[in-house]
Order: C-alpha cells, then sequence, then structure tokens
C-alpha cells in the first residue's frame, strides 16, 4: 500500500513535544522581530534583521511542520523551483520599477518616490 | 481534494513517492509564484499613492501581531493532528482538528475586523495604490484560509464517519497539513514584509 | 460499467453520449480535447480569412473597426488558448500514458475536470461575441485599452472571466501531466529514456505551472480595476500600466514556448522514425529544450524594449533574449544530425516534419533580430512580427501538430489517412503559408503598423497585402483538403497494425486503436528505443496470462458537474453574483461526491 511507505517515508521523529518546543521558538522569533520593529534601528539594518527572521521562521515551518527536511528530495526540489523561481522574478520586478527612468539622472533629479527612502 | 484520486491499479510509482502528495508540493510551487506578484505587486506600488492614509496611518501592530499568534497556534495544532492522524490517535486527531479550523475562523474574524477599522479610516480598494494593493494581497491570503477552513472541516466530518478518513487517513491529513502551514508561511512573509519593514 | 475486471479479448461495449460525458479515459479525454480544439481552430482561421479579406485592398469595407478590433484580438486568443493548447494537450493526453506505459495518467477524473472546465472557459470567451462584442483589446490587453474608459463594453470582462477560467484548466492539466511523468513510468522506463516528445512536454507542464499564477494575478487586478473600483492600471490615480505589461510577458513569453515545444517534441519523434535511425543527440535535445524553459523566464521584458526601460534592463533582456538562440539552436542541429545519413521514408507525415525545421527557422531567425533594441524600436508593431509570430506558430506549431496527426493517426483510429491528399494538403499549407506570411516581413519593413484595419492606397502597400490574403485563401483549401481526407479516411476499414511504421516508443508495442487498459501486460523497458531494442536483440512481446483482472477508475459525472459549477462561477461575474453563488455551492457539492465517490 502506498500509505504504508508513505507513513515510513514521514516518519519524522518529531512528536508532539517537538511540536512545542518548536511552536515556541517561532513564538519567540516573531516577539524578536517586533522588538527589533521598535528598536529603532537604522532601515537597512531593520530590513537585513526582519528578511532574516522571517526567512528563519519560514525555513522551519517548511522543514519540521511540512516535514520537507524527512521527505523524498523530490518535494524540495519542486518547492525550491516555484519559491526560487518567485522570488528571482520579485527581485527582478522592483529591480525593473525602482530603477526605471533613473538611469542617466543624477541624484538631485529621482523622481519624487525616490526621496521617501527605501 | 483534487488529491484524493487513487493511483489505481498498482501501487508502486516511479519515484517511490505518493501521487497525491506530489501533486500538493508542485501545487505549492505554483501558488508561490501567485503571492510572490501580489506581494511584487503591493513592493512596486509602495511609496505610489496620492492620497493618504499611508500603512503608517493604519497599521495597528499588536493587532496584527495578535492574529499571527493565532495562526502560528493553528499551525502547531494541524502538526499535532497530522501527528495524531498517522498514529492512530483518533480523538487527539479531531480535538486538534477542530482546534485548528477554530483558530483559523478567529484568524478570519480579526482580518475582517481590521479591514472595517482601516475602512472606517478612509482606506478601501478605490483609495489609493496602497489600499487596492493591500487589500487584495492580504484578502486573497485571507481566502486561502477560508478555502483551508472548509477543507479542513470536510475533513473532520470525514473522519467522524463509522470507519474515519480510511486507511489512507494519515496521508488525506498530511496533504491537508501542507496546504495548511503553507498559508501560514505565506502570513508569516506578509507580516514581516508588509507590515514591519517601514 | 467500462471497469472492474475484464477477461481478454476485451468486449467492446455501446458508446454512448453518457459515456463521453463521465469518461476518465485519457484517450478519450484526448480526443474530445482534440475535436474541440480543431474546432476553434477552424473558427480562428476564419476569423483570419476575414481579416485578410479586409485587408486585400485599401480601404476595405468588409467589416467596421470597432469589428475588426474584436477579430484580431479573438483570433489570437482562440488560436492560443483555444487551438494550438488543446491541440497539444490532445496528443499529450492520448500518448503520455502510452509513451511511458502506464494504464492511464495520474489523476483521472482531475484529466476530466481539466477538459469540462477548459470547454466552459472556451465557450464562455468565445459567447462574447453574441453577448455584447468581443474582447477587443488584443491579446495582450494592455491597459489603458482594457479599462472601462476605453472598453466600456463587456468584452475585456470576458477576457479576464474566459482566460481566468482557460488558465485554471491549464494548470490542473499540467499538474496532473507533470505527477504522471515522474510517477507513473514502466519498469526500467528511466527519465533519460523518455520519449522526447514527453521531456518537452514535461517542460510545457512546468512553464505553465509557474507562469500561469502570474497571470491570475494580473487578470485579477485587471477584473477589481473595471468592477471593483481599484486603479492597478490607472496612472492619474497612481496606477502604472507597465505593471500590467510586466506582469502579463511574465506569463505570456513562457507560453510562447508552450505554444512551441510541443510541435518540436512532435517532430523529434517523427524524424527519426521516417529517417531509420535514432535521435541524435538525444541528452542534448533534451537539455535544450529544459534551458529553452528556464531562460524563457528570463527574457519577458524583450517585449517591452520601447517602454523605456532603462539601459542596463535593455542589455540584459538582450542577452537572455540571444541566449535562447542557443539552446533552440542546438535542437535544429541535432535534428539535422538525425536525417543526414537516414534512410529517409518520405511520407506526409515526415514533409510537415522536415518543413517545419524550416519554417521554424526562418522564424526563429527573425526572432533573434527583435532581441535588439535598436531593431526591435524599427520592427515593434508592424508586419515583420506578424510575420515572425506566424512563421514560428503557423510554421511551428500548426504544421508540427499536423505532423503528428499524419503519424500517429493510424494508432488512434487503425486507419491511415490518404497519402496522395496529404501531400496535395502538404504542399498547399506549406506554399499557401509562405505566400501569406512571407510578405508580411515587406510590408513591416516598408512600415504598415499591426492591428490597422485599413490602409490608404498610395502607401506601397496593396501588392503584397493581395498576394498575403491570396495566400490566406490558399491555406483555408488546404484545410478543407484536409478534411476532406479526414472524413474519408474514417469510411475506410481500419487496416492498420500495431506498429506500422516500425517505430521505437511504446505507444506502438499496443493494438491501433489501444484497448481501454492501453497495455495486457506493462512493457518492461530495457532502451531509449525500446521496440527497436527487442526487436534487434530478439526479444519477444510478453503474452497476456490467460485471465487478466485489469482495475480501471469507474466513470464519474462530478467532472463533468464542477466544470458546469466553475463556468456558472464565471458567468455569475459577468451577470448576476447569485449565479456566482449557485456555481459555489456546486463546485462545493461535487467536490464532496467526488472525494466519497470509490474509485476502487
Amino acid at each position: 500500500m502506498a500509505s504504508d511507505a508513505h507513513t515510513k517515508g514521514s516518519g519524522s521523529t518529531l512528536g508532539p513535544r517537538q511540536y512545542i518546543q518548536i511552536t515556541i521558538g517561532l513564538a519567540v522569533v516573531t516577539v524578536l522581530e517586533l522588538i527589533a520593529s521598535y528598536a529603532g534601528l537604522g532601515t537597512v539594518t531593520l530590513v537585513t534583521v526582519l528578511i532574516v527572521m522571517s526567512a528563519v521562521k519560514f525555513g522551519v515551518v517548511v522543514a519540521l511542520f511540512m516535514h520537507l527536511r524527512f521527505e523524498s528530495r523530490v518535494f524540495t526540489q519542486m518547492f525550491m523551483l516555484g519559491l526560487i523561481l518567485a522570488t528571482a522574478i520579485l527581485i527582478g520586478l522592483l529591480a525593473l520599477f525602482w530603477n526605471d527612468s533613473t538611469d542617466a539622472l543624477g541624484p538631485e533629479e529621482l523622481p519624487p518616490w525616490e526621496h521617501h527612502g527605501h | 481534494m483534487e488529491a484524493t484520486e487513487a493511483a489505481h491499479g498498482e501501487h508502486h510509482t516511479s519515484l517511490g513517492v505518493d501521487n497525491r502528495m506530489l501533486l500538493m508540493w508542485i501545487f505549492l510551487a505554483s501558488e508561490c509564484l501567485f503571492f510572490g506578484s501580489l506581494i511584487s505587486t503591493y513592493l512596486i506600488y509602495k511609496g505610489e499613492s496620492l492620497v493618504r492614509p499611508l500603512p503608517d496611518d493604519v497599521f495597528d501592530i499588536p493587532l496584527t501581531s495578535l492574529s499571527t499568534f493565532v495562526l502560528l497556534v493553528s499551525s502547531f495544532t494541524m502538526v499535532l493532528a497530522v501527528y495524531a492522524a498517522h498514529h492512530n490517535f483518533p480523538k487527539m486527531m479531531k480535538l486538534s482538528l477542530l482546534s485548528t479550523i477554530l483558530l483559523g475562523l478567529v484568524f478570519l474574524g480579526f482580518q475582517v475586523y481590521e479591514f472595517r477599522l482601516f475602512g472606517s479610516e478612509g482606506l478601501n480598494l478605490s483609495t489609493n495604490q496602497f489600499g487596492a494593493s493591500f487589500f487584495v494581497l492580504t484578502g486573497f491570503h485571507g481566502v486561502h484560509v477560508g478555502v483551508g477552513v472548509l477543507y479542513l472541516g470536510s475533513m473532520l466530518i470525514g473522519s467522524m464517519r463509522r470507519n474515519g478518513l480510511g486507511p489512507s487517513g494519515g496521508l488525506y491529513m498530511e496533504i491537508a497539513g501542507l496546504y495548511w502551514h503553507f498559508v501560514d508561511i505565506v502570513w508569516i512573509v506578509i507580516f514581516t514584509v508588509i507590515y514591519l519593514i517601514p | 460499467m467500462a471497469t472492474a475486471t475484464g477477461t481478454l479479448p476485451q468486449v467492446q461495449e455501446e458508446t454512448t453520449i453518457w459515456t463521453w460525458l463521465t469518461t476518465v479515459d485519457h484517450k478519450k479525454i484526448g480526443t474530445m480535447y482534440g475535436i474541440s480544439g480543431f474546432a476553434f481552430f477552424l473558427l480562428a482561421g476564419l476569423e483570419a480569412l476575414i481579416i485578410r479579406t479586409q485587408l486585400a485592398v485599401p480601404n476595405g469595407a468588409v467589416v467596421d473597426a470597432d469589428r475588426y478590433n474584436q477579430l484580431f484580438t479573438m483570433h489570437a486568443l482562440t488560436m492560443i488558448f483555444l487551438g494550438i493548447m488543446p491541440l497539444g494537450a490532445a496528443f499529450f493526453n492520448y500518448f503520455l500514458p502510452l509513451m511511458i506505459g502506464a494504464r492511464d495518467v495520474a489523476f483521472p477524473r482531475l484529466n476530466a475536470l481539466s477538459y469540462w472546465v477548459f470547454l466552459g472557459g472556451a465557450l464562455l470567451l468565445t459567447s462574447s461575441f453574441i453577448f455584447g462584442g468581443a474582447p477587443d483589446g488584443g491579446w495582450f490587453a494592455y491597459a489603458p485599452l482594457s479599462d472601462e474608459e476605453f472598453s466600456p463594453g463587456a468584452g475585456l470582462d470576458f477576457y479576464a472571466i474566459g482566460l481566468l477560467i482557460l488558465g485554471t484548466s491549464s494548470l490542473m492539466a499540467s499538474l496532473n501531466f507533470a505527477v504522471t511523468v515522474f510517477n507513473m513510468r514502466a519498469p526500467g522506463m528511466s527519465m533519460m529514456r523518455l520519449p522526447v516528445f514527453i521531456w518537452m512536454m514535461l517542460v510545457v507542464n512546468f512553464l505553465l505551472i509557474l507562469s500561469l499564477p502570474v497571470i491570475t494575478v494580473a487578470l485579477v487586478q485587471l477584473v477589481f480595476d473595471r468592477n471593483f473600483t481599484t486603479n492597478f492600471f490607472t496612472p492619474a490615480e497612481g496606477g502604472d500600466p507597465i505593471l500590467w505589461q510586466h506582469l502579463f510577458w511574465v506569463f505570456a513569453h513562457p507560453e510562447v514556448y508552450v505554444l512551441i515545444l510541443p510541435s518540436m517534441g512532435i517532430v523529434s519523434e517523427v524524424l527519426p522514425v521516417f529517417s531509420r535511425k535514432p535521435l541524435f543527440g538525444y541528452a542534448a535535445i533534451v537539455f535544450a529544450g529544459v534551458a529553452i524553459g528556464v531562460l524563457g523566464f528570463a527574457v519577458w521584458s524583450h517585449h517591452m524594449f520601447t517602454t523605456g526601460l532603462g539601459t542596463v534592463p535593455q542589455i540584459v533582456f538582450t542577452a537572455s533574449t540571444m541566449a535562447i538562440a542557443v539552446p533552440t539552436g542546438i535542437k535544429i542541429f541535432n535534428w539535422m544530425g538525425t536525417l543526414y545519413g537516414g534512410s529517409i521514408h518520405f511520407n506526409t507525415a515526415m514533409y510537415f516534419a522536415v518543413s517545419f525545421i524550416a519554417l521554424f527557422t526562418i522564424g526563429g531567425i527573425s526572432g533573434v533580430m527583435h532581441a535588439s533594441p535598436p531593431v526591435d524600436s524599427q520592427q515593434q508593431d508592424t508586419y515583420f512580427i506578424v510575420a515572425h509570430i506566424h512563421y514560428v506558430l503557423f510554421g511551428g506549431a500548426i504544421v508540427g501538430i499536423f505532423s503528428g496527426l499524419y503519424y500517429w493517426f493510424p494508432k488512434m483510429t487503425g486507419r491511415f489517412l490518404d497519402e496522395r491528399l496529404g501531400k496535395i494538403h502538404f504542399w498547399l499549407m506549406f506554399i499557401g503559408m509562405n505566400i501569406t506570411f512571407f510578405p508580411m516581413h515587406f510590408l513591416g519593413l516598408s512600415g504598415m503598423p499591426r492591428r490597422i484595419y485599413t490602409y490608404d492606397a498610395d502607401l506601397g502597400w496593396e501588392t503584397w497585402n493581395m498576394v498575403a490574403t491570396i495566400g490566406s485563401y490558399m491555406l483555408a483549401l488546404s484545410i478543407i483538403v484536409f478534411l476532406v481526407n479526414f472524413f474519408w479516411t474514417m469510411r475506410k476499414e481500419p487496416t492498420a497494425t500495431d506498429n506500422p511504421w516500425d517505430a521505437p516508443t511504446l505507444e506502438w508495442a499496443t493494438s491501433s486503436p489501444p484497448p481501454e487498459h492501453d497495455f495486457d501486460v506493462i512493457p518492461e523497458v530495457r532502451d531509449r528505443d525500446p521496440l527497436w531494442y527487442d526487436r534487434d536483440h530478439g526479444i519477444e512481446k510478453v503474452e497476456p496470462p490467460s485471465e487478466m483482472h485489469i482495475h480501471l477508475p469507474p466513470p464519474s459525472y462530478f467532472p463533468l458537474l464542477i466544470g458546469l459549477g466553475v463556468l456558472l462561477l464565471g458567468v455569475g461575474v459577468l451577470s448576476h453574483l447569485a449565479l456566482t453563488a449557485l456555481g459555489v455551492v456546486i463546485v462545493i457539492y461535487s467536490i464532496w461526491g467526488w472525494a466519497l465517490e470509490p474509485t476502487e
């Protein structure tokens, strides 16, 4: 039966106890995120810190709650395909829009939205 | 629910993984692009709004943090339901499933409250680019939570039948869990990128 | 009951309408895709004929400007989404399980659902002609042409809702096929032994899985802009029409490869069979197909050079676009390498396959030309582009599909299409296609814009427009010859043996047409060209046991019901939201029924 093979496949060693620990860990990171966002860090530092922390949360849920770590590598490959492509297109689009028509302009000629700062 | 088709005839598969699990993972890859495009739109329109209110005017971080925790706990109860389904603890499974559904509904309640709050502060779909891209992005996330509630609700009703979810119950629960956790990780990204990053 | 157990020889059961409506058999679904796809192909061809008739002479008056806009928009939409894509899906549905040695796809009911949702979306989109006018903003529907001010009718709503439904169908089909290719292969059929057609379709499936969500978002934004007061694409309110263009082309460039890759796969099957030698450079062709798929996601902005992207993006997208010529070139050289030194057997399928190489190369070369922004600025929105896409999509996609049709026809029906009529069909189509589309290069270079509904007499465009129109009538004639051939052939007795062409792939290991369970015994694969290997090593076909119990999935009416629900969902958005609510109820009810329906 496929389900037998499957139960073996997802036979992660994690039990309720570990799941509680993971959940607490995720909650702690979320609190840290909140603290960081109120701590008055510089924009670049704050964005970096927040993105790293949310990536950690993302990774933990995918790897442990979704059992990706214990499953066939095919699943990882499939999911990463979508994730990486989505990230690449996001970065590509942002680069296109944020640099849009500013190629030949000096800083004083930046269009208004650039002054709000990113 | 399309994932309930049986791999009839032979139970052997070329990659040794279940068809339905594979389908769900590839579908989630597709969903990455869906939310990626919505988030791209939000970020591209960031700072393009011609009139207020802007994010700083309306966001209520403590409130959203609370609903974020609700969703996080629902992920925990979901993973318990999967665990219980695999280890054949029907009572624990039903209880965890029910908690997940209720937490999902609470999250949706928060979202409805938040939308109404923003509306009362003058932000709606047509106000500015922030309103349009914010409501469409978080609205579609909410729709996904809603579909998840229906999905898990169906599983709960199914598990109350005489023979429960059948011999593949653990598998069905795991696939439902994948969907639910994915909706959760999308919120992790939204919470950080939309709410916390200034 | 078409199912459960059966002992050989199979009893042919009576086929009724109900059988077709509830079928989950991939061959029947493939046939339905093929027939619907061909019907829409004819419709789109008819639209093209009206367009060409209008443009035959200066100041043509066959249709007015408004109707003309609808015609060229619907010609593109119908050809792309309702013609070429379903025809590719038809072959893939029919032959995917047969070529990998499976009894069906991974999710037979989902497969039926994909078809019914497709049919609903297709009818919805086409019905716009009756209900207040078809979409008229081009298949790309650039803002602000698509907003309420410039498209006050319902046409663009039909466009958005229709494409959303069709996208759902393609997504379900692609997920299903991808899982099938990965997981349902016969023993010994490793990934690097898959027929090239299967490989190319796998790339197509992933292109769709990963690009459809992007257009879904763009279409949702369009629907919101038109119906729910947002201003995503309204510049006066802070919106940006360029965002639509980006999202559209992130989808639509991969979509172009979705149209051409199936034909590349078909040709890669046909050429070795009629050259009597294995495909030259299998690994390179597979790799090139994957590379085309990957690069396809990195070139979208070359459709937007004239929007003022800035220097750096222009350089990046020029480079990535030109890079695509490399894997494409690899394929072309490998096909020529397959022909080289072969004992070539020229029948109609081979005529189409060989002409595919030539015509596609012409389209490819004019495509590389637009990769250069200065050249592109000259050619953008002229008939030069029209010439280019038709060399790729007609000379490539359609010609490849006809090659596959002549090649696989005996397998699907047990009958051979007539060779004499087939060659008349081929020559009329080949000459007609070149007469229609080659002059468009000249028209484009002499400045004739696309999508104008008429032109004045003294612009020097009369001659070539008349020539192109004559060519389009030749194309219509060639299709009539094909239809005559088809109906005449279908009246003949089936004479085809299992493997009449002595082809190497698994679909030829079973009877023509195949039994409902595809294979009496699941074949074992020992080589990339399994049937040639078995032939050369004297391996006999395994005899089926005297008594067999092959489990086939039972028919189901839930796919049809969900398809209906999805159609109502869309119709409701266009008319009254009560219908949408009814659609939701039907969909949820049927999903429940579906989940509880026994499949064992």
